[in-house]
């Protein structure tokens, strides 16, 4: 085995409040090793905008924009201005916003940004839901979860929406996908972002939520290597909106991925089924979409 | 308009702005599991017979830290060289990776390490040295009189080895073949062993008779002088036979050239394997018979394998009932035999087919059936407070404590296993002399390797092993996302033709590439490498490194992610104490 190559410098502090096993930390963590000091971030509403610390604590050792919810997009906007006009076009503006900050209540924002082609890096960490208030049900949130929104039968039965999609009809420069159970990977992409200056670009990185997806807290990283090995994230990376390259290829069925997780304990093996149909037909479509063939999800040791 | 003026007058915006950090939050305080580096035994380790640290070697190695590994090696055995070449290799038995695609070559990278740190001169040196001195007499110059010696020279004793022979290494010298351990090879491992002092006197036959006075001279005895007593087959015509050590020895002595014809050799062990081997060598054409089935035999497949692609032939479900001289060949009469279920050892038995006979004539008759202890060196057999029987040791009491060890007490007999007697005679001998009889028990419980019964000099001695959780890493404790399927590296192999044609050894060595490639197939069982995937992973940050790998409990949550993404099980979660 390969050690993993992830770099020393560390930027979050200990003694921040995100729950035990929060997936979205281990992310942060990873993106910030990949991105180096020089950076602001903007948070709006969402588990990071606590995690990041009450007034007068800070759990980053870079700046950070507490925003409005809905305004992620455009507030990065205007901190790249900001900075533009006091001469730092090099600071590196991250917008980090929940899933329901980007595909639900910020996707205006974010698209008014993407279609300005801010030079900002807009980052989605996604833990399919509206978690800090509770798991309320976003457009993130997968066919068959169970949340608070969508309880017991009324488990949700529409799909998650395509984001990246979403921002490859844009036409943005670089959007890609990324997990925390690939920190090399998830590196490589970060960096490549950064050094896309001049252009908005994205990233969704999966990010586990052992609180609201009932799961004991130690699987966090296992159940996002689950979800790339299944092809329920699979990690790509789109360039211009049309050149598209595939990272990896599952190997597992989506059972492996959901039988650990409380919020699809309820689902028979025909839904499971049916789940495994989707995540074959959007494989299928991501795959006709994608130049060359891709890595095996396992092999990154 | 007034705001906007005030603002343009005053750019800078009133925004609450942080000064502190988290870091002030003990979030260790939420914590109800706590996880802990908790570093376990290996299976191969525990399975090898001189308890080497197996996992720990393979990392060395894989680091290209040759010299660490070999030190590693060299403190539970002396004879990696050897051990490299004819160890029957248990550790790969158990191995984890097994599970996954091919074991690792444990063996070919002990045979590597062996013979870089002869080439290199790299020996060890004693490791303490006792308050009284101390000096033992050794019986026998064979692989456990040797290990005893060595063990104890490794604790700061003194030793004086008696061997009857003219040469060191007793059925490492004269009972394997050359084409597995070459004399060089031996001579250069002993060598490094009298380097701690040891004298060999040669020549020097002990008698049971001169036991008490020896113990007088000295502070303890070893006795390993092997077992001298050949097992007879006891049937007419025997005399036309040649025992099949006693041969082999010859052929080490170089006292045979050739032998010529078909040639019998009776047995179904690994004597039989290398004395047909042997033959073939020599350009003869043997015919292994045996009185059960192939899969019965105790001989290691492996080395069936080997002899069949020789060219050994093999005659199974026969036994033999008389041989006869007819001019300068021998009519061997063989009764035949069925296989008849399983006896309550769990060996498969046999009985005779009825009245069907066989004869087979051949030039030359050879017996491999194995040896035992001559009746005067048997070691004692009565119940007394003064006596323990240890497994691979029988230990006496007394003012010098007398220890029959080797394969007069041994349950297998082979080279490590000599080498697990040794050592636990030298740790016994040491712990009896230092902290009294009564301890030796508890001294070698500590030195335990996982579930036992090997043995730990580093453990004895308090070294960091000592402290390692014996419980042995299964392979589905293991976290396999980070290994992939990799091909076991073979070193070259003699051709079946090449092999007949001489004693030169048949296995080549690992290059130095080679070496760490195969050591790095090895998962690390339960041992840290410092990946550090627990410290990548952790959402706290609370996975400090340095020497090791230390959790900061001030902050640990206890999500438990550094348990899981271990790959090799090197960590474990216990319940916090509320
Ligand atoms: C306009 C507005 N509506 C509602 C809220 C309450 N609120 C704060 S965080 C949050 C959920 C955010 O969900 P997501 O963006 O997915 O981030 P997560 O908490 O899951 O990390 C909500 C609804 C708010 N702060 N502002
Ligand atoms: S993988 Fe390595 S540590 Fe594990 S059993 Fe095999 S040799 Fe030993
Ligand atoms: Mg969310």
């Amino acid at each position: 085995m390969r050690p993993l190559q992830v770099p020393e410098e560390e930027y979050l502090r200990r003694g921040h409040v995100g729950c035990a096993g929060c997936g979205a930390v281990i992310a942060m963590r990873f993106a910030l090793k990949a991105l180096g000091p020089d950076t602001v971030v903007v948070i709006p509403a969402c588990c990071w905008g606590v995690i990041a610390g009450a007034y007068p604590q800070s759990s980053l050792d870079v700046p950070i924009l507490h925003a409005a919810f809905a305004t992620a997009g455009a507030t990065a906007s205007g901190v790249r201005a900001a900075l533009d006009m006091r001469g730092e076009p090099d600071t590196t503006v991250m917008a980090w916003a929940g899933d329901g900050g980007t595909f639900d209540i910020g996707l205006q924002s974010l698209s008014g940004a993407v279609e300005r082609d801010e030079d900002i890096l807009y980052v989605c960490y996604d833990n399919e839901a509206y978690m800090n208030t509770g798991v309320q049900r976003s457009s993130s949130t997968p066919y068959g979860t169970r949340t608070t929104t969508t309880p017991r039968e009324g488990w949700k039965r529409t799909r998650k929406k395509n984001i990246m999609e979403t921002l490859a009809a844009h036409r943005i420069a670089y959007a890609a996908t990324a997990s925390i159970a690939y920190p090399e990977d998830m590196i490589r992409k970060f960096r490549k972002a950064r050094d896309l200056k001049g252009h908005a670009r994205f990233l969704h990185v999966f990010a586990s939520c052992p609180t609201g997806w009932g799961v004991p807290s130690e699987l966090t990283v296992k159940l996002a290597r689950l979800a790339v090995r299944t092809n329920v994230f699979p990690l790509y990376e789109v360039e211009n909106g049309v050149s598209y390259t595939l990272n990896t290829e599952g190997d597992l069925p989506v059972r492996a991925y959901l039988s650990p997780q409380g919020r699809f304990r309820h689902l028979s093996p025909e839904d499971i089924q049916d789940i495994q149909r989707m995540v074959d037909e959007d494989w299928r479509l991501l795959r006709a979409k994608a130049q060359g063939p891709p890595q095996r999800a396992r092999l990154m040791a | 308009m007034e705001i906007h003026t005030a603002l343009s007058k005053q750019p800078a915006v009133l925004l609450a702005c942080s000064t502190l950090s988290t870091d002030t939050n003990m979030t260790g305080t939420w914590r109800f599991v706590r996880p802990f580096h908790d570093e376990k035994t290996a299976p191969c380790g525990a399975a090898c017979p001189a308890g080497e640290d197996i996992a720990r070697i393979q990392m060395l190695t894989g680091r290209g830290a040759f010299r660490d590994a070999v030190e590693t090696i060299l403190l539970e055995n002396p004879f990696p060289a050897t051990c490299g070449r004819v160890c029957f290799q248990f550790c790969e038995g158990a191995c984890n990776r097994a599970s996954f695609d091919d074991p690792v070559g444990i063996r070919y990278v002990e045979r590597f390490l062996g013979d870089m740190a002869l080439a290199e001169g790299w020996a060890r040196v004693p490791l303490k040295e006792p308050e009284t001195p101390r000096k033992a007499a050794v019986i026998g110059a064979g692989p456990a009189g040797l290990s005893a010696a060595y063990f104890l020279g490794l604790l700061g004793w003194s030793c004086e080895v008696f061997e009857a022979a003219r040469e060191p290494g007793g059925l490492m010298r004269w009972g394997i073949p050359a084409y597995r351990l070459s004399k060089d090879v031996l001579q250069r491992e002993v060598a490094r062993i009298l380097r701690l002092g040891i004298v060999i006197k040669y020549g020097r036959t002990v008698r049971p008779q001169d036991l008490a006075r020896i113990r007088e001279e000295y502070d303890a005895v070893f006795v390993g002088c092997g077992l001298s007593r050949s097992i007879r087959l006891q049937i007419p015509g025997e005399d036309l036979a040649l025992e099949g050590l006693d041969f082999l020895g010859r052929i080490r002595r170089g006292e045979v050239d050739a032998v010529s014809g078909t040639a019998a050799v009776i047995g179904g062990g690994n004597t039989a394997m290398d004395v047909a081997r042997s033959l073939v060598r020599l350009g003869a054409e043997p015919i292994i018979v045996y009185r059960r089935r192939r899969e019965d035999m105790p001989a290691f497949e492996h080395e069936i394998i080997m002899a069949l692609e020789e060219g050994v032939r093999l005659m199974e479900l026969v036994s033999p009932l008389k041989a006869n001289r007819d001019g300068e060949d021998i009519i061997l009469t063989l009764q035949e035999m069925r296989p008849a279920g399983v006896g309550p050892d769990g060996r498969a038995r046999v009985a005779p087919d009825g009245e069907r006979r066989q004869s087979l004539r051949v030039r030359s008759l050879f017996t491999a059936l194995g040896s035992s202890a001559a009746p005067e060196w048997a070691p004692p057999a009565e119940q007394s407070q003064q006596l323990l029987r240890l497994g691979h040791i029988t230990i006496r009491n007394g003012p010098a404590p007398l220890v029959f060890g080797g394969d007069l007490t041994n349950e297998t007999q082979s080279v490590t296993d000599a080498v697990a007697s040794g050592k636990m005679a030298a740790l016994a001998l040491d712990t009896c002399l230092e902290e009294g009889w009564e301890r030796i028990i508890q001294s070698l419980g500590r030195a335990r390797v996982g579930p036992g019964p090997a043995l730990s000099m580093e453990s004895y001695l308090g070294g960091a092993r000592a402290d390692r959780n014996r419980t042995v890493v299964s392979f589905e404790q293991l976290n396999m996302d980070y290994f992939q399927p990799l091909q076991r590296i073979l070193p070259t192999i003699q051709s079946p033709e090449e092999r007949r044609a001489g004693f030169s050894e048949i296995e080549g060595v690992y290059k130095k590439e080679e070496a760490r490639a195969e050591a790095t197939r090895c998962f690390n069982c339960g041992i840290c490498n410092e990946c550090d995937n627990c410290r990548i992973f952790c959402p706290e940050v609370a996975v400090e490194a340095g020497s090791g790998r230390r959790i900061l409990l001030d902050y640990c949550k206890g999500c438990g992610i550094c348990v899981v993404e271990c790959p090799r099980n090197a960590l474990s979660l216990e319940e916090e104490a509320s």
